[in-house]
């Protein structure tokens, strides 16, 4: 069993907009999905946050489309829409029944070429105090929440663009002028700097024509600058451990490691790696650690799947109540080093690739999904057809491969070991701006 | 013509494609048991359930959980495969096999490629019939769920959820905990309960196997009789098929607030609303549109009004967790601690608003459109669709339910969806309830006098201080 072939379009624009169309009638369903290389890793030292900024200012209006009215029309044409930001890049999306694509092409090329007519002081300030409650509920009020950004820390040295995380610098908002925003924009949100891939129940000519008239015309930006260097060591060179007291309920090791960046051959072997090492009950750390030796809650281990210089490799481990948090870190860390010892068994390579099989197959059955992944790999990777060889490359994968490299990256030197451990009691907690 | 030209006119729609539901076919067989299978072409992943109508709701009180416990115990291991060996041979098929209980129901399910599905629903009976609840393994899967409770008080918006549900109910009805128990039941759970709940779950007049995806030159009635035909043959006598509610009392005579103290919360998680409405409510539609237009829609009233207007909060919310009782109706939102007395009452006059004065023309018809237009999206995939036709199963709904959604919805009336507000929506008899930082919040609500205040003080795991509750004036 295979997954069946995705056939695409792959073309620019003389303005150097990339466009690919999928064309897939099961379902009368189209997915538009447009990459912008912009993410967090664009942005300078004092303007953080700012490309997630413009997640939100990109739903503010434009000059044919007024403030909330994009959710309106796409809602009202029975369809769905969003945008996520990551260290990468940008994306926004519209999935709509097919009699709709115009209407979601028209809206993406109004705000890709006016959107700074509608920008003012008033949107700016409305959205800068959104994003600070998107901070509040998704890092701030929760517990653990500050994770992620702990690791990026840790795992990418200050300066790195990796460094900081894409929510931002709540002081950094708060300085922005109109001005900056315009500039931002000015600067990356340009179709020589996009990717527009169209998936599903479409006439690609027809499309194609639409995707001409609005977006052809938008001027190209020949000055984007070129993000500096990102290498980095391929390894961190020794052990950084940090210890949170916080007001969680149970201790919770973090693991990261720096790892080979997205589209490297031995990035598919740690994700084949992760499978067998924490992926679902049938895996090596839910087996050991949850189910045996029942000294975890729960156990994950994934890639972040980043494409600058490096990337980062994660796991956790929430530790039971009444278990010393010491073993558990042990017991992970046994587990991780087995990996770059031992050769992972042919049946555990075997369910790993049976399961994989069908996670992509599961994926490349949405219009949405296919249409997000041919746009990232064609902005990360330059190359939109990974979509039809990427499984052959999980696939490919041998337990030699996850051997060695977990026996590179997954070692102690390498490696972040952030605990969070439950305050008895806290004084002086941040209060609310 | 210049790009402005070609901008300034919006496109209009095309012709629509056709759509309907996909068609399905029931066999009954000689069990009682229905098999429910629908046809995907061109969809290779099949997807498998196996739904019993019998789930939290209609276990005894003091054992509060036991059926979520056992769904979750079922993958522990069989009669034919102990331990992780079930989870290991559907691995080797690349099927993911589950087990779930909700409120309404049981599932087990796979998800699989059609050349193995007779492969994948062996395994899935195996779960079903054959499970064999390991001492060992309920009692961890027991500690599990109790240090999940522990994690749910301290995160702010799970407490509010629960002390949200215990604000709105009785406590002797079922859903005035949560589904998987609470600290006072889950620790009664033993194998024995575990397997009671197991036996009553194999009535086959209650259960229905629903198959979706590309099933040319699958025959799934004669493989669901082979495989699920001895599910029910050790029951005896025949079992009541048909869909009962269960008991759901309001708590909720007059408006109350209960704020659970978090000093130095950075934002308050607020819920607001009362019991709502069952499944088989007779104007659900009105219903689905009325609720999209107060908090449903990106462009909600409520998100229109606590998010682009005011930057209250990244998000707000409203609806009707509908189940085969009357699940509650909520206003959900996290805002900044300032905010939270505004918030609150601007959440309160949009629901006045929704039952005062009749929804416009635009509005209307936006959320009608994207009900009706959303449809298709929504049943792209196997899975989707199999998880309808269990929702039609669960409820005993009409068969034609989903293909005469659409006209349904279309047929909605503004005077429809004002009735639908004032009948099922009662702002003046609230439960709003609140986790967040009383020092700083509990003077505006005294002020702004929504309700009788009670602040509660409760231990939080991971902090230190001794819970209490006191009642201001």
């Amino acid at each position: 069993m295979t997954a069946p072939t995705v056939e695409f379009t792959d073309e620019r624009l003389p303005n150097g907009l990339r466009l690919i169309i999928d064309e897939d009638h099961l379902a009368p369903v189209v997915a538009v999905c447009i990459w912008y290389n912009v993410g967090s890793k664009h942005e300078v030292e004092g303007k953080t946050g700012f490309a997630h900024l413009f997640e939100h200012v990109m739903f503010q209006g434009s000059r044919h489309v007024a403030k909330t009215e994009h959710m309106a029309l796409v809602q009202a044409a029975g369809g769905t829409m969003n945008g996520t930001t990551w260290l990468d890049r940008t994306n926004y999306y519209e999935t709509v029944p097919s009699h709709q694509l115009e209407l979601a092409l028209w809206l993406e090329a109004d705000r890709m070429a006016t959107l700074l007519d509608a920008l003012n002081q008033a949107n700016l300030d409305n959205q800068r105090d959104v994003v600070k409650n998107e901070k509040r509920s998704s890092y701030d009020n929760r517990p653990y929440g500050q994770w992620l950004h702990k690791l990026q820390e840790h795992v990418f040295p200050a300066g790195h663009p990796y460094h900081h995380p894409t929510i931002g610098s709540m002081e950094d908002l708060d300085a922005a002028s109109l001005e900056d925003v315009a500039a931002f924009f000015r600067t990356y949100y340009a179709p020589n700097n996009a990717v527009l891939a169209i998936a599903g129940d479409v006439d690609p000519a027809q499309a194609r024509g639409w995707v001409e008239r609005y977006f052809g015309a938008i001027p190209a930006n020949p000055a984007i600058p070129p993000l500096g260097d990102m290498s980095l060591p391929a390894t961190i060179g020794a052990e950084i451990r940090e210890v949170v007291e916080d007001r969680v309920p149970l201790a919770r090791h973090y693991f990261a490691f720096r790892a080979p960046h997205f589209g490297d051959r031995r990035s598919d072997a740690l994700e084949v790696g992760a499978q067998i090492l924490a992926g679902g009950k049938g895996s090596r750390l839910y087996r050991r650690l949850v189910r045996e030796d029942r000294i975890a809650q729960d156990v994950a281990f994934f890639s972040l799947g980043l494409i600058g210089g490096a990337s980062m490799a994660a796991g956790q481990a929430t530790v039971r109540p009444g278990v010393d948090p010491d073993i558990v870190e042990r017991a992970f860390e046994e587990e991780l080093a087995r990996l770059g010892k031992e050769l992972v068994t042919d049946d555990e390579l075997a369910r790993a690739r049976a399961l994989i099989e069908t996670f992509e197959l599961e994926a490349l059955q949405r219009v949405d999904e296919r249409a997000d992944r041919l746009a990232m790999y064609a902005t990360l990777l330059d190359d939109p057809d990974m979509i039809n060889r990427q499984l052959d490359r999980y696939l490919a994968v041998t337990a030699a491969d996850i051997r060695a490299v977990s026996a590179e990256f997954l070692i102690p030197e390498n490696r972040v070991v952030l605990t969070y451990l439950p305050a008895a009691e806290i004084a002086g907690q941040e209060t609310a701006a | 013509m210049t790009l402005e030209e070609i901008l300034a006119v919006r496109p209009s729609p095309g012709l629509p494609r056709g759509y309907r539901f996909p068609p399905f076919e029931r066999t009954i067989l000689p069990s009682g048991m229905q098999v429910l299978t629908v046809h995907v072409p061109g969809r290779p992943l099949v997807s498998a359930n196996l739904i019993v109508r019998q789930g939290a709701s209609d276990e005894p009180a003091q054992f509060g959980g036991a059926t979520v416990l056992a769904a979750r115990a079922m993958t522990e291991g069989t009669q034919r495969y102990p331990g992780l060996e079930l989870i290991e041979a559907s691995e080797r098929l690349g099927a993911t096999l589950h087990a779930e209980a909700s409120w309404d129901a049981f599932a087990g399910s796979v998800d699989v490629v059609a050349p193995r599905l007779r492969a994948a629903l062996e395994l899935l009976a195996e779960l079903v019939l054959r499970p064999t609840f390991p001492e060992a393994d309920v009692a961890r899967l027991r500690d599990e769920r109790l240090n999940d409770l522990m994690q749910a008080r301290a995160e702010p918006r799970r407490r509010v959820e629960q002390a949200f549900a215990s604000a709105l109910y009785t406590s002797d009805s079922p859903y005035s905990r949560p589904a998987a128990g609470n600290e006072e039941t889950v620790p009664r759970l033993e194998r024995s309960q575990l397997a009671d709940i197991h036996g009553s779950l194999l009535a086959p007049r209650r259960a229905a196997l629903i198959v979706g995806g590309d099933l040319s030159g699958l025959d799934i009635p004669r493989m669901a009789a082979e495989v699920f035909g001895s599910l029910g043959a050790a029951a005896d006598g025949p079992v009541d098929g048909a869909v009962h509610a269960p008991r759901a009392q309001s708590a909720v005579d007059r408006t109350t607030v209960r704020l659970y103290d978090r000093p130095g919360s950075v934002q308050s998680e607020v819920r607001i609303g009362h019991p709502g409405l069952a499944r088989n409510v007779p104007d659900f539609h009105a219903v689905q549109v009325m609720t999209s237009i107060l908090g449903g829609l990106f462009n909600s009233r409520l998100q229109m009004n606590l998010r682009e207007e005011k930057g209250y909060t990244y998000g707000v919310h409203a609806g009707f967790d509908m189940r085969r009782g009357p699940g509650p109706f909520a206003v959900r939102t996290a805002v900044q601690t300032a905010a939270t007395a505004p918030a609150i009452a601007e959440s309160l006059a949009e629901l006045r608003r929704m039952r005062d004065t009749r929804v416009t023309d635009t509005e209307l018809a936006i959320a009608r459109d994207y009900l009706v237009g959303v449809f298709p999206l929504r049943f792209e995939t196997p899975g989707a669709v199999v998880a309808a036709l269990g929702g039609l199963f669960v409820h005993d709904l009409p068969d034609d339910e989903l293909a005469r959604y659409r006209p349904l919805v279309e047929a909605v009336t503004a005077e429809d969806v004002q009735a639908a507000a004032q009948q099922h929506i009662d702002p003046d008899r609230v439960a709003i309830v609140i986790v967040g930082d009383a020092a700083a919040i509990a003077a505006d609500l005294e002020a702004a006098g929504f309700g009788e205040l009670e602040i509660v003080r409760e231990e939080i795991p991971g902090d230190g201080d001794v819970g209490e509750s006191e009642e201001a004036e």
